[in-house]
């Protein structure tokens, strides 16, 4: 199976200053991923994973090196291209959901449309039949509060899909979950890569999400240790 | 070539910085308290005047407010402002992880901006109307065992209307000039830090 590529690293690198000292949290690395690839990122805590996630997410900027997405280097992006890219382009999992607490599900996943500037109608459509693709048709005007761990988190892999994003980014996607729920969310992030060729990457410690992805990246103390 | 911006528009923001207000509408509460207390000490201590005015145009005695209690309202006013600055601090406190989840989303600074200074909007206006309200009820007692409660029927009402206007302009002002400095600090949030940020 050959890829085009979608993700680029090159000699990255992330310096933090912590208390006078220098910590390197990312010391050069250099990885590519492909279009419609799933990857996992595992690794010590410690080791760099929740840092290559914000760089690839554009949350953070490399002290070093660089970081392009479908071809274009994103540290030479502006605030508003940026913010463009982590609208459209790039769909968040987290490991405790972030879902905005006074908003409903169904307006939780629409909220990535409103800042698309996709019409209203149109945003809650398609915000309910995600929903209803991740399962909760019948919990649309429930409020995070009155959700389950694992039913949160399939609003938040609805949300993350809004914008029909190239690539999917998620950070320990079952680290608050039992082993029951946490397979049916891999189960749903496996079926959407090799459904809809979506670009999975997914920090992790849990074997079966480690299993199921097609190449594993092994990272320790800012560095790519061997990938598999 | 594909427009590459992100949105918020104006009646999106009003529906989010609502639905904030309602949801949180324990402190919405206090802070539109704050802001209806400082102001209907300003609405009565004016419409006093007003009814004063009144009664003496309808020949009555001319009776005036002391001096002294317009320093009092700039202070009760400066005492609000201060209030909600730091209601509105403890509120993007909360709200930390929520608004690096927004930036993930696509939001921009100027969004998270305009998202706090609607809500500030809103608690000004429903403060500057309870204010107002809660003012002229004060105004009305303390005049009316003086000059009779009917002063209320005879003053112009052109007088009263530019009153309520005033009060209502002057609550948003504050409210919203308190919530400034919150709002540029909820806006720099770096998301990385925001998100991992524990309360």
């Amino acid at each position: 199976m050959s890829f085009d590529t979608v993700i680029e690293l090159k000699g990255l690198k992330r310096l933090y200053t912590v208390g006078g000292e220098d910590v390197k949290a990312l010391d050069g690395v250099d990885l590519e991923i492909g279009r419609g690839e799933y990857v996992s990122l595992v690794g010590p805590s410690g080791s760099g994973k929740t840092t290559l996630f914000n760089m690839i997410g554009g949350l953070d900027r490399p002290t070093g090196g660089s970081v392009h997405i479908d071809g274009v280097d994103i540290s030479r992006l502006d605030a508003y291209e940026l913010a463009w890219l982590r609208c459209r382009r790039i769909g968040y999992i987290f490991q405790n959901f972030n879902l905005i607490t006074v908003l409903t599900a169904l307006e939780n996943v629409a909220l990535p449309t409103v800042f698309a500037g996709t019409p209203r109608e149109e945003g809650l459509r398609k915000a309910g039949k995600l929903l209803k693709m991740v399962g909760l048709g019948e919990r649309l005007n429930h409020k995070p509060t009155q959700l389950s761990a694992g039913q949160q988190q399939r609003v938040a892999i609805a949300r993350a899909l809004a914008n029909d994003p190239a690539i999917i980014l998620a950070d320990e996607p079952t680290g608050n979950l039992d082993l029951n729920t946490g397979t049916e969310i891999i189960d749903i992030l496996h079926g959407l890569n090799k459904n809809r060729g979506l670009t999975l990457v997914a920090a992790t410690h849990d074997l079966k999400m480690i299993k199921a992805s097609d190449r594993v990246v092994w990272l320790r103390d800012g560095r790519v240790e061997r990938i598999e | 070539m594909e427009d590459r911006r992100v949105h918020l528009s104006f009646s999106e923001a009003f529906r989010l910085g609502y639905s904030h207000l309602v949801r949180r509408s324990g402190r919405s509460a206090l802070n539109v308290a704050s802001i209806a207390l400082g102001l209907s000490f300003y609405t009565s201590l004016l419409l006093t005047d007003v009814f004063y005015q009144t009664h003496a145009a309808l020949g009555g005695a001319r009776l005036n407010v002391e001096q002294t209690y317009y320093w009092l309202v700039a202070i009760a006013l400066a005492v609000s402002v201060v209030g909600i600055t730091n209601a509105m601090l403890i509120s993007v406190q909360e709200r930390v992880k929520e608004i690096g989840t927004m930036k993930c989303l696509g939001a921009l600074n100027a969004h998270i901006t305009l998202l706090f200074l609607i809500e500030a909007l809103l608690q000004g206006l429903a403060g500057g109307v309870i204010g107002y309200a809660v003012g002229a009820a004060a105004a009305l007692l303390t005049v009316g065992f003086g000059t009779g409660f009917d002063i209320i029927l005879k003053v112009p009402l052109a007088q009263t209307l530019t009153l309520f206007a005033s009060s209502i302009i002057l609550a948003t002002l504050l409210s919203t000039a308190a919530t400034l400095y919150p709002a540029y600090r909820a806006s720099r949030l770096d998301p990385v830090e925001a998100l991992r940020y524990e309360l």
